[in-house]
């Protein structure tokens, strides 16, 4: 068979080179519950499918978490980093995933598929919802209204009018999993692999993005709108798909923290957790795909130790981090880490020489 | 020849009025619906909620002028405004409430700052450390090190009295009460644990080695003489901090037994101060290197603001607290409540003007202090050298600078003046509506949105967004206790509480859809 069409053999091979980072990424994240469970608890491979309390189980759901974050901040580093769109209401397109699925799950009892369906709309009505003034306002205004348009979410979403569904201050609990693969509780192994497959997944159509000719001119837009217009292209659309696809993705994530979190508190809208966007995105480098990734999972350590040495002083270091990662690193880690791989060549070179003894 | 005058005028007002349609419409547009809604109100209603709209937006403005000149001049959104207000109520509380605590910290502050009054001194010395910036580096983080073990086992040595939020007895909330109560009494220090020398040298010296090892990470060496007037202003301080604590407990005496309206206004100036203070170190330690990056800017008053409320929560701790009206503003029994523009004066807590019940405190002093505040910063923008500075740099500040004048310093001062009148707000408004760790983001909140509605770099559009917010929330207050008669429902319509925010950021979108730059802000090429 692959001998009749070797070009689809060999594009996927190609294909399977190209992404071996990712891959071998993925196989890791797979294996390692096993590792944990035979290494540190000192259980078999059986341990993980059984869902045993142990390591294993716990960092596969501080992973979970880590992936979710992933997710937001791959979607806020399309909005600013990508398309430069200073938002700061994003926190508000991970809770209308969160309190959305949420509610809809628990309060109006509809199948899934519907309930995503429903969610999707969601996602589509707020990127157009943000995007309505961009015609009009730019920059700081820009960020001053999508501030507005989240705080006013964020209100909404823990007045008293509403605690029937959202539970008001303390939040919502009690989100039953639709599907056995989606119960964090009972079966975390399945629910860990189905967050990797989708992080996995997003991750590449972003990047796909990013590289096509939408992205091309998305990135033109956050260097020089006017030179993009003046090109011919009509950048409202360009934001408005930003936009859309990272309301999308936020959604997605927040739909995943309302199924592996217990309880989904109102802080998930406010601009607190717009900051915590931002601050993966920055620690891992602005405009970097997989800085968001990096980001993330450097974010969500920092924060677990450091509360779990420092406690209650942990989110003032956690802002301390911030300020110095803005003022000394502002590239992030991939970005200054892509940033010198001229002298990481030369001084791998260097050592090349020095091991085989040949003159350059 | 006065007729030609007469249609020359009247040309240019219609063109006026032509060139800025949308603008005049949007105006008569929400004149016109204020109007309605005030006319709905009940009789006796419309002037209390007048009054308390204007209290409202006149801490709102306090937030908001400070942004806008911020804004104006050097195009940084400081997102650590609301929160530098919070810091000016909690640091007015102390004042008022505890005096006794913030002296006691400042004679140790004192004693560390004098010797980075000395910045030459220790960058000549570090330049001689070594060969190096790599070796200079290696040995600033050992002198880091060495200097804060210094600082630390000095500062221990201090008697502080120090409240513990953790503790209820001695929390925040219930020295409230006991100021309140009138039996607040000065907290007892231990004596010093150890010489009182031995600290006081001890602290010199941190603060000595720490300023080295800062100095140590620059990148060229400098040769710079010390001014004498540096060394005296050190000296100084040196000086002041061992007098204060010499004279420690009769000037605490002195403070618990003025009356407390004399306490208030001393804690308004000293929040003032602490501001002005505040606003300039971060200017000057974090804004500045970043003027090239204005979004990391942005994303850096952001994390300050964050610091901020972290270090609230870690003094002040996480409960809310209320802090007490002085005694000027709280007089009840013989006389009261007073009567007219005149019952103001008279000492009460509430006064009757056209059949509404006002409270002095809020709205009389508070929309005093806001007119003052926008009377003084208009005379300061118009009519000084320095405001003539200002305004030409809000225009353009590279031309100023190519003038010879030192822009940089104007941006520090601007940064002080604004971060002080937000501190003054928080004062102002700590006994209205109470101290919380979320004060600072809700009226930021409001401060922004004032401010888009106004026109981000306009002073009196500042003011009239504030204005604005203010009635517009008062309002929607009001009409959630009385309700509206809409046609097609039986029971009147309750706004509630939620939709309080949720109408201002409503107006902030529809003002910015029709008119991008706000009521009174220039539109920009």
């Amino acid at each position: 068979m692959t001998s009749a069409n070797p070009s689809v053999a060999a594009g996927f091979r190609s294909w399977l080179q190209r992404r071996r980072g990712l891959l071998l990424l993925a196989a890791a994240l797979v294996l390692f519950p096993f590792v944990i469970s035979i290494l540190i608890d000192g259980q078999g491979i059986g341990a993980v499918f059984s869902n045993d309390q142990g390591n294993a189980r716990f960092l596969q759901g501080l992973a979970i978490e880590i992936f979710i974050l992933a997710l937001y901040a791959i979607s806020y580093d399309l909005v600013l980093g990508i398309t430069g769109l200073l938002s700061f209401g994003h926190a508000m397109f991970f809770a209308v995933g969160a309190y959305g699925f949420g509610i809809l799950l628990k309060s109006f009892d509809i199948a899934w598929p519907v309930v995503v369906l429903i969610l999707l709309v969601a996602a589509l009505v707020q990127a157009v919802l943000f995007a309505i003034v961009l015609p009009r306002v730019k920059g700081i205004t820009f960020a001053l209204v999508t501030l507005g348009l989240a705080s006013v979410f964020w209100i909404v979403i823990q007045s008293s009018d509403l605690s029937d569904w959202a539970g008001a201050e303390i939040g919502l609990q009690g989100v039953q999993p639709p599907v056995w693969f989606l119960d964090t509780t009972n079966e975390r192994f399945a629910f860990y692999l189905v967050t990797i497959a989708i992080l996995i997944g997003v991750f590449i159509v972003y990047t796909r993005i990013v590289d096509s000719p939408a992205g091309k001119v998305m990135v033109a837009i956050r260097e020089n709108e006017d030179r993009a217009l003046m090109l011919g292209y009509n950048t409202f659309w360009f934001k408005l798909l930003a936009l859309t696809v990272a309301s999308i993705t936020a959604v997605l994530a927040g739909s995943l923290h309302a199924l592996h979190q217990p309880i989904v508190t109102p802080n998930v809208a406010g601009l607190g957790f717009t900051v915590t966007a931002l601050l993966m995105i920055l620690i891992g480098g602005v405009g970097t795909i997989s800085g968001a990734l990096v980001g993330a999972a450097v974010f969500r350590l920092l924060q677990f130790y450091l509360d779990k040495w420092f406690g209650g002083a942990s989110d003032l270091l956690i802002g301390l981090a911030y300020v110095a990662i803005v003022l000394y690193l502002p590239f992030g880690i991939v970005g200054t880490w892509r940033a010198k791989a001229v002298q990481r060549q030369k001084g791998l070179d260097f050592v090349g020489s020095l091991v085989s003894g040949r003159k350059r | 020849m006065s007729s030609r005058a007469t249609d020359a005028k009247a040309g240019r007002l219609s063109e006026v009025i032509r060139e800025n349609r949308t603008r005049v419409t949007v105006l008569a547009v929400l004149l016109f619906l204020f109007l309605a809604a005030f006319g709905g109100l009940d009789r006796e209603d419309w002037f209390s909620t007048i009054m308390q709209g204007l209290s409202v937006g006149a801490i709102t403005f306090l937030v908001a002028s400070g942004l806008s000149l911020i804004f104006g001049l050097m195009d940084v959104l400081n997102l650590a405004h609301g929160e530098i207000f919070m810091l000016g109520a909690y640091v007015g509380w102390t004042i008022y409430t505890r005096f006794d605590t913030a002296l006691d910290i400042v004679i140790p502050l004192l004693l560390l700052a004098a010797p980075f009054l000395l910045m030459p001194l220790w960058r000549m010395l570090a330049s001689r450390l070594g060969a190096t910036p790599g070796v200079r580096r290696a040995i600033g983080w050992g002198l880091l090190l060495g200097g804060g073990l210094v600082t630390w086992l000095s500062v221990t040595r201090f008697p502080l009295v120090i409240w513990d939020p953790g503790d209820f007895a001695s929390s925040p909330g219930s020295f409230s009460t006991q100021i309140d109560l009138n039996v607040l009494e000065p907290l007892v220090a231990d004596s010093f644990s150890g010489a009182a020398a031995l600290a006081i040298i001890g602290l010199i010296l941190g603060g000595s080695i720490l300023a080295l090892a800062m100095s140590s990470f620059q990148r060229t060496a400098t040769e710079a003489a010390v001014g004498t007037r540096r060394m005296v202003t050190a000296a100084g301080l040196v000086a002041l901090a061992i007098i204060l604590h010499l004279s420690k407990s009769s000037i605490n005496e002195w403070v618990f037994g003025l009356s407390t309206s004399w306490r208030f206004f001393l804690a308004m100036a000293i929040a003032v101060v602490i501001g002005a203070a505040v606003g300039a170190f971060i200017e000057v330690l974090l804004i500045r290197p970043l003027y090239d990056r204005p979004i990391y800017q942005l994303m850096l008053t952001l994390g300050v603001g964050f610091i901020l409320i972290e270090v609230v929560r870690e003094v002040w701790g996480r409960p809310e607290f209320t802090m007490a009206r002085p005694a000027l503003f709280n007089g009840t029994g013989e006389g009261c409540p007073g009567q007219g523009i005149g019952g103001f004066f008279s000492g009460c807590s509430t006064v009757e003007m056209f059949g509404a019940r006002l409270r002095v405190y809020n709205e009389g002093f508070i929309v005093l202090v806001g007119i003052l505040v926008l009377v003084g910063v208009t005379l300061l923008l118009k009519r000084t050298r320095i405001g003539m500075i200002i305004r030409a740099g809000v225009q353009d500040p590279d031309m100023v600078e190519a003038l010879g004048i030192n822009v940089r310093r104007v941006f520090t001062l601007v940064f002080a003046l604004g971060s002080s009148l937000a501190a003054l707000g928080g004062v102002l408004a700590a006994p209205s509506i109470g101290l919380s760790t979320g004060m600072g983001a809700l009226f930021l909140l409001s401060a922004l949105i004032a401010l888009a509605i106004g026109g981000l770099t306009s002073f009196t559009g500042a003011a009239a967004g504030a204005v604005l917010v203010g009635l517009l929330q008062q309002l929607i207050i009001r009409f959630g206790q009385q309700g509206i008669d809409l046609p097609f429902l039986a029971e009147p319509f309750k706004p509630t509480p939620t939709l309080v925010p949720a109408a201002s950021v409503l107006l902030m979108v529809i003002v910015l859809l029709l008119l991008p730059a706000g009521l009174f802000g220039r539109s920009e090429r």
